[in-house]
Parts: structure tokens; sequence; C-alpha cells
């Protein structure tokens, strides 16, 4: 009996290790532990047994069954995990594969550094004003302080759609249009479309320029050296080195162009492998900026008192910053709007 | 301006090498462009390019930048030119000189310069000439040019023995007189044209260009030499005007110094006497009639101050603007009297003080300061929009194009944009070329241009977006100019990935697009889409106009078949929307509905209906004629075949039930639904189809 007792738990243990699913597990226990299972007949059997070997025999049994009934259990919670790990196994996909998507569309460059400038601006309380691309004479020129027949017209090639009618050379008459409506302080930025009567690698014969300018009491040169130092810093980099330079423009005085460290090669006016960087034509600057105190003749026109108010301004080419941002050489580039240029851009 | 470093420094002490001076007079507001090495009689030399400021024109010469070099390094000059002659105004002149025309010539002045001969100039002289880029004629007219780099002074030789007045009368030419200038051209000529005549006949256009009967020739022997003062003004717009600029013009329209007409002649004939073996005669002619009064300039230490945003010593402006040859004629406790020297025109009021005061004691001066701002920023609605409307279309897939505002007038023809009445393009009067003639009426023209160049590039697909002005003419006023937003789809669309099926765009993908700008601006309940108003380029059965109130803000649509073919182009979709006007009513602000207590109830309907008949009148009547209980209804789905038979086409409803009070039970939606769904068929004259 105690043999076969041995016996019978290998048997069992054997055919629990060696079961294939869930069912056949089920059919062990049935076949052992059920109303007619081989080890409850045995159970049931202990009546004929001497009553003195009854309790030993007797817990053996019981051992037996429960042993039986764990081995089972555990075997089932195995079987279920390697079902589930099966599951995952055959829903496991290739990932290096690409992600479905429509390509998202691509926003223009000149839009972005716009943004950026007008951000940027906009931070230090700038506001944004507009102004008509079609302008008349008055505000495009003869408000800020280009006399009719005066040298300083040569400086911009224009295009006219009528006798005083002409396409913007540049955004500053949106500096008149905002001074003849509005009083002082005044920060605005006056981004837009400009025209010239030019076409080549480096000039369009339209582009964007963005505006600015700043009127109150008390503002000074510093102070524009303060805001320029502070916006070309943000739109480039926090050590890019700036340097001011007097130049002419009819509506400031003193007037100034600004200059940063060229971009590519630092400053050095040489690359890497010494020869002349052509970014800057070996001078190391690049001019960026033109700005200025607003001259009294163009408060004049607009009616403030220059002896009241002072005020700054300034102005720049977006093409300008963008082709130096991101190393474009062909100013044309950005109004072919060709997807393998524009797909570039994110 | 470009010129010989030897040169300058025969008036200019330094030792600075070229580019250090470069360098230096950029940063003082003479832009040096170049430095070239050039040789000059066998030494080393260097041509400098300087962008002369158009207020500058004292800076037009040798003498001149070397003035500003000595005022901007504090280097000494190394000689002054012999002073106007005192002695030899006195004497007479056989040429008499008679202004009619004071205003437009203050100052004119000649001296006669006998037994020349004419011949080669030396090869110094040439070289000068030919390093500032003028070209050698003969020793005569060479010395005329050599002054004038030299000193800024324009001279003219005319050959004496041509002259039969022998009196020079400067006035005004007769309107449309023709005139015969040294380069062999007859030009008509203006009343506003001021002319230098030899008694009744005019022989130079004064400051321009001599005339052709006096010029010096091969046979002169005697000269009368001209320096005179013109107004700027006038040269500029004869010179303008006739298209003819010169190195004298270029000058006089810049300002030349009044007080340097003598001097000029005297360096003249003491160079031809060098050169030609020339005698002036001891008497010059110098008539005068508009000699200006010095102005005296204040400058206040105070507003000195309070423009640069620094401190300047009292002591470095008066150094600083003495440099500039500026006479301080007096001094009090807040402020310096100043007179300008002759030669700058430019310096007449406080401001143009200051900016010498702070250009010479340099920019980098000023400390940087950013200011405290008193003004109050406002918010930019049309920016903000412009930002959103702009992420949504990247988001669905549509690129953004930037593009010229100019087009051809055929372009223009063929898109009108969406102008009231009949459109009127805006023309330029002196374009780059042909197809820049006009400014576009509609961002169409030149998205089919886009098109043409990526069809050229066999692209599968292109979806481009513009938000930019068009413009038109309005009965002679200033052309409008309204904001749009347009775009073109194209073709596939960009899928990245692996291949699924993705159908082409079509018309519904691109009013989708279109709806959900509408949604974004508030503007879905207020705009109807309307088979009214569909302009002739796009196709009649596949178009659309957005209204509002009767007015056309927008069109979608496929372009017509015809257009397609006439562009060259394969069928394509548009939008163009009158950005500004939604941007008008767009609406930011809105209040949301609290969530609904109870589930709602869908029930679909299906309606066999006429292939004409358009799906929206049902949402429309259902909606107007709304009963209780319905809360909204919405077509999904569009069959035609074989199920439906020929001619007809089954649209599919949803309509959602909801009590605000209870739930709703089936056989009340049931009930209420039935009651609908009847009402349709006798409305519409349509069957359910099972």
């Amino acid at each position: 009996m105690k043999e076969s007792l041995e016996g019978l738990g290998e048997e069992v243990r054997g055919r629990i290790r060696s079961a294939r699913s869930e069912a056949e597990l089920q059919q062990i226990r049935v076949e052992y532990l059920g109303r007619k299972g081989r080890l409850t007949l045995l159970l049931r059997g202990l009546r004929d047994v001497p009553p003195g070997d009854r309790p030993q025999l007797g817990e053996r049994l019981n051992r037996l069954r429960q042993d039986i009934e764990e081995q089972i259990e555990l075997e089932l919670k195995r079987q279920k995990e390697r079902e589930k790990e099966r599951i995952l196994r055959e829903e496991r996909i290739d990932i290096t594969l690409p992600g479905s998507r429509l390509e998202r569309g691509h926003p223009h460059p000149i839009a972005l550094v716009m943004d950026e400038i007008i951000d940027i601006f906009w931070g230090m309380g700038f506001e944004v004003a507009r102004g008509p691309d079609v302008e008349d004479d008055y505000h495009n020129f003869e408000a800020l302080n280009f006399p009719k027949d005066h040298p300083a017209r040569d400086m911009q090639d224009t295009l006219f759609v009528s006798d005083g009618l002409l396409l913007r050379t540049h955004t500053s008459p949106v500096q008149i249009r905002v001074m003849e409506t509005r009083q002082p302080p005044l920060q605005v930025i006056a981004p837009g479309a400009v025209y010239r009567h030019d076409d080549d690698v480096t000039h369009s014969p339209m582009f964007h320029q963005v505006e600015g300018f700043m009127v109150d009491r008390h503002i000074s040169f510093a102070h524009l050296k303060g805001v320029l130092t502070h916006f070309l810093r943000q739109i480039f980099s926090a050590d890019t080195g700036v340097r001011f330079r007097p130049s002419f423009f009819p509506f400031t005085e003193p007037s100034a162009e600004v200059d940063i460290q060229c971009v590519l090669c630092g400053g050095r006016g040489a690359t890497g492998d010494d020869k002349p960087c052509r970014v800057c034509k070996a001078s190391g600057w690049l001019e960026i900026l033109g700005a200025g105190m607003i001259d009294p003749e163009v408060f004049r026109y607009v009616g403030y008192d220059p002896e009241a108010v002072s005020g700054f301004a300034f102005g720049m080419g977006v093409e300008r910053i963008a082709m130096l941002k991101f190393g474009i050489q062909d100013i044309r580039l950005f109004f072919q709007n060709d997807m393998r240029f524009l797909r570039q851009f994110r | 301006m470009r010129v010989s470093f030897n040169w300058l420094k025969e008036f200019v002490e330094t030792d600075r090498s070229p580019t250090e001076l470069a360098e230096r007079l950029t940063m003082a507001g003479m832009e040096v462009e170049s430095v070239e090495a050039i040789e000059s009689d066998g030494a080393p030399d260097w041509a400098l390019d300087v962008a002369v400021p158009p207020n500058r024109g004292d800076c037009l010469s040798v003498i001149g930048l070397a003035r500003e070099i000595a005022a901007i390094t504090g280097a000494k000059t190394r000689r002054e030119l012999p002073k106007g002659g005192r002695k030899t105004a006195r004497a007479r002149s056989s040429v008499q000189v008679e202004i009619v025309e004071p205003a437009l010539c203050p100052r004119y002045s000649a001296l006669i310069v006998r037994d020349l001969s004419v011949e080669p100039p030396p090869a110094w002289m040439r070289r000068r000439l030919e390093t500032s880029g003028i070209r050698s004629i003969n020793n005569i007219v060479d010395v005329t040019n050599l002054v004038m780099l030299e000193t800024g002074q324009p001279l003219h030789a005319f050959d004496w023995d041509t002259l039969t007045a022998k009196r020079i009368v400067v006035r005004t030419a007769r309107a449309r007189q023709p005139f015969t200038t040294l380069d062999g051209v007859t030009r008509e000529l203006e009343g506003e044209d001021l002319l230098i005549c030899d008694g009744e006949r005019p022989i130079a256009l004064a400051g321009v260009m001599g005339g052709s009967e006096t010029e010096v020739s091969e046979r002169t022997r005697h000269v009368l030499l001209e320096s005179a003062h013109f107004d700027p003004l006038s040269v500029r717009r004869t010179a303008k005007r006739l298209g003819l600029h010169s190195e004298a013009s270029y000058r006089f329209e810049r300002f030349v110094d009044p007080e340097g007409t003598v001097r000029a002649l005297e360096r003249a004939a003491a160079l031809l006497s060098e050169v030609a073996g020339g005698k002036a005669e001891p008497g010059v002619a110098d008539c005068r009639p508009g000699r200006r009064p010095p102005q005296v300039i204040t400058l206040r230490d105070s507003r000195l101050e309070s423009l640069a945003g620094a401190k300047i010593e009292r002591e470095k402006t008066e150094r600083l603007l003495r440099a500039l040859g500026l006479k301080i004629v007096g001094r009090s406790k807040g402020a310096l009297k100043l007179i300008a020297p002759s030669y700058r025109n430019d310096l007449t009021r406080e401001a143009d003080l200051i900016e010498e005061v702070i250009r010479l004691a340099g920019y980098g001066e000023i400390p940087a300061e950013l200011p405290l701002a008193r003004h109050q920023a406002k918010r930019d609605r049309r920016l903000e929009w412009e930002r959103q409307v702009r992420s949504l279309l990247l988001g669905k897939g549509l690129t953004q194009a930037v593009n010229l505002v100019f087009t051809s007038a055929t372009m223009n023809r063929k898109f009108p944009g969406l102008w009231r009445g009949t459109p009127a393009p805006v023309a330029v009067l002196n374009p780059l070329s042909q197809e820049h003639a006009e400014l576009r009426l509609s961002l169409l023209a030149p998205l089919a241009a886009n098109l043409r160049a990526h069809v050229d590039q066999r692209a599968a697909g292109v979806s481009l977006f513009e938000i930019g002005k068009s413009f038109s003419r309005r009965c002679d006023e200033k052309p409008e100019e309204r904001l749009c937003l347009s775009g073109l789809c194209y073709g596939e669309k960009l899928i990245r990935g692996l291949r699924r099926a993705e159908p082409p765009w079509s018309f519904l993908d691109v009013k989708g697009v279109v709806e959900e700008i509408l949604e974004l601006l508030r503007l879905e309940q207020e705009i109807t889409w309307s088979e009214d108003q569909i302009d002739s380029f796009l196709h009649p059965g596949k178009a659309a106009s957005l209204v509002r109130g009767g007015r056309k803000l927008g069109l979608v649509g496929e372009i017509h078949p015809e257009m397609a073919e006439d562009l060259q182009l394969p069928r394509f979709f548009v939008f163009e929307l009158d950005f500004e006007a939604m941007l008008e009513y767009a609406r930011r602000d809105f209040t949301v509905h609290s969530l609904p207590r109870f589930p709602a109830v869908e029930r679909d309907v299906a309606l066999v209906v006429k292939d004409t008949f358009r799906a929206d009148q049902i949402v429309q009547w259902v909606r107007a004629n709304r009963q209780p209980l319905i809360e909204d209804v919405r077509v999904f789905d569009e069959y035609r075949g074989a199920q439906v038979g020929e001619g007809m086409k089954s649209l599919a409803y949803k309509i959602s039930y909801r009590a605000d009070n209870r739930t709703l039970t089936d056989a009340e939606v049931n009930e209420v639904h039935q009651r609908l769904v009847q009402s349709l068929i006798e409305n519409f004259a349509v069957r359910v189809r099972q």
C-alpha cells in the first residue's frame, strides 16, 4: 500500500508535468480527485483498513491529495502565463516600419522668421501696425524727409503704379501713418512686403521688412542700442558681437548701420581652411539693420514737438535674416515656392 | 568714390595702413567698400572705394576726404591749396559774366588761359584719372578733371576762339529748345533747364555737360575755364530728366563749396601752365549775386546728453566740432554757438551737430540701455488669427507659399479674384517684365503658376496655401488692397509611411478644409454655401460660393476643364477667401453649454431621391421646422447604384433625439421619428430606402 501510494504520487506528478492544456489538467483532476477518482476511492477505502493504520494512512492520503491539488493549480497558472506570453508574442509587430501619416504642410521661412522677430519685439512691449503696400509719395518719401529731387531718393529704385502712387520701397511709411493718428508713448513694429525695381541673386522686386520705432520723452541713442542689441542677441545667439556705425538715412539723425559678427566665420573673416569667408566677404561683419534717432523734421511732418519727444526707428530685411539663419544663398528661392525647398522648414 | 591712397597722403599725415584707414573711415560713417592694391608710378598704391553718403558732397574729392580723415583720426592735414586770389580777382578779365538766374547760379567764376598746346597728358596725370575711373582725353580736359577730383569743384573748359560774343550769360532754356551736348546727342530742353550762353547762343547745360560746338579740340589755343556753383536741385532735375549723369552733375547735385570756385581755377591755371604751357590772364571774372550769410547754430549740452543717452564733456564736444572746421562763435553756460564751414551745407541744425559729435566720439562710446516702457502694447487679433489658421492648414497637409504680388495681364484675366463688379487690375508703370506687369487680382494666379512648376517636376500631389494681399483699382482712386487666404490642392495627398489606399484630393476634401477654417473663426453658422455667383474659371457643377448676408466672401471648387487645358495643367481644386472680411466677423468669445443630464437616442433614415436633389435641403428643413425632442440632424452617406436605380441616389441621415428632463423610451423616440420621416416623405416627395 505504502509503495503503491508513492507510485501513484509519482505517476500523477509526471502527468501534470506533461499536461499540454488546461483541459488535460482538469481531466487529471477528475481522474484522481473526482468523485470516482482514484485517490477518492482510496480515501473511501480507509474504512476497510485496520483502525490502527487509519490515522497514518489517512494523513498520507490527504497530504497526497493536497499535493496534487497544488500541483494542478500551479501548473494551471503556469499555463495561463505561457498562453498570455504566446499571445503577446504572436501580436508582436515590426516597430521599425515607418509611422503612417498624412504629411504635414510646411511653413514658409519668411513667416517663421517674421514670427520670431515679432515675438522678440512683442516681449519688449512693441505692438504690430500695418499700412498699405500701394503708397503715396508723401508717406513713402516726403514726410520721411526725402525731398523731391533729392539724391537720397536714388537709394531706392521705385516701382510706380501711377503719378504719385507707388509700391512702398520700405515699411517706414507706417511710421508716419501711426504717428499721424496717435500720440506718444509709442512702441510699434510694422512688418510687411516692400518693393524695388531690382531682380538678381541678392535682390528681389518684392521682399519683406520689419520697421520699428519708439517715441516717448527722453528716448536716447543709448536706448536704440539697448533694444537692438537685445533683439540681435535673441534672434541670433546670446554671444553675437554687435557694432553700431554711422550711416545716413534722410529720416533719422544720427543714423546707424548695425552689424553683427559673421554667422559663418564668427567674425574671423576667414573659414576653417583660412580661405576668405564668402558670407561676410572676409570683413568679419554683416550689415543687418538700419537705424537712427527720428529726425526732428519727421516729427514736424506729423505734428509732434521735437523738443518734447524723441525717438528711434529701425528697419531690417526679413529675407536677409532668413538667408543668414538658414544659409540660403539665392533670394529668389523664397518666392518660387518649390516644395523641395519648402519641405526643409517645419 | 574711388580714390588713390597715395594721393590722399599728399594731403593728410597718417601712418595707418590702407586697411586700417578703411576700417576707421567705415566706423565713422564713410564706408569703404573695398581696398584694392594697385601701383602708381612704380610705387605700391591702393584704390579705396568709399561710399560717400548723399548728404556729404564735401567728401567727393581727395581734399574733402583728407579733411574728413584728419577730423576722424586727429591727424594733421599736410598742405592747403593756394588761397583764393584776392590779388588776381581785382584785375580785369577779357570775359564778362552775367547771371540772369541768381537762385540757380549763385556764383560763376571764369578764367582765360592762353597759348596752350593740346597734347596727351603726362603719365602720372593719366594714371590718377584712371584710378578714379575717368578716361583721359587730352592734357586740357584732364587738368579740369584732375582738379575736380582733387578739390571737388567741377570745371569746364570752353575753346575761347569758338566763342563769338565773349560774354557769358547764365539763364534758363526756352521750352523745347534743342541743344547738342559734347557726346554728340541733340536733346530737347525745358524751361527749367539752366544754360550757359555765349551771348545768345547756348554753349553748356549748366553743371551737367558742355556743348559740342565749343568743346576743346586739337586746334584749341586758348580756353575759358568755368568754375561755378549751381543749385543742386536744378542740376538734378535736368540730369535726371535727360538721363544725363556726369561726374560734374553728380557733385553739383550733392553740393559744391561756393567758396572754392576761384581756388579751383587757380589750381587749374597752375597745372595748365605745367602740362600745356598755358598762361593765365591775371584777372578772374567772378560774378556772385547770391551770397548766403553764415548761419549760427546753437548746441545745448542738455540736448546732446539726452539724445545721446550719455554725458559728453563740453571740452570734448568743442574739440570734435573744431576738428570738422566748425567755428565757435559763442559760449554760454549750457550751450555753444557755432558756424559750419562753407563746404558743409548739411550742418544747419542742432540735430546735425549732435550727430557729428556722437559720430566722431564713436557709437561704441554710447552705452546700450533698455528703455523703461510706458507704452502698453495691444494684442494683435489679426496676427493671432493668422497664426492659428496657418497652423490649422499646415496640419491639414497644406504648405505655405509666399508669392510675388506681380502677375501678367493674361493671368489676371483668368483669375479675377473676389472683387465686386468688373475687376480693374492695377498696372505697374515701370514693370520688370511682362510677367510682372500687373498686381494680382487673385492669389490663385501665382498659385497656379506654382502648380505649373511642380507638374513640370512630375510631382504626384501639390497642396499649397497663401495668405497675402490682392489688389484692384477703384475708379481711379487709390487701389484697394484685400487680404486673402487662398489654396490649391492637386492630385495625391502626401502620405508618409506604408502605402495605404488614400483617395486623391476631392471637392469634399477641400470643402472640409474650408469648413475647418470657418469653424475656427466661429463663422460656420453665418456663412452659407451657394451654387450662385460661380466664376467662369470654375467647373460649373463642382464649385460653391461662400456667402454672408448676400455678400460673397469666398469660393471653393474644381478648376474648369477648359481653363485647366488652357493653362496646360491637370485638373485641380482651389479655394479663395476674403480673409480680411472674415476676420472682421470672426468671433473669439463664446460660452459653453452645460452637459446634458439625459442620454440622446439616434435613429437613421435613408431616403431615395432624384440625383439632382440637394442633401442640405433636408437638414435645413428639419432645423427650420424643429419638432420637440429633435436635437440635431446630419447627412452621413450618399449612395448611387443599381439598388436605387438610374437617375436616383440614396441619402442617409442620422437624427438625434433628446429630452432635457428624462431618458427617452424607445417607443417615444419611434413615434417622433416616424412622424418626422412621414413629413419628409410628404414634403420632399421622396421614399424611404428599405
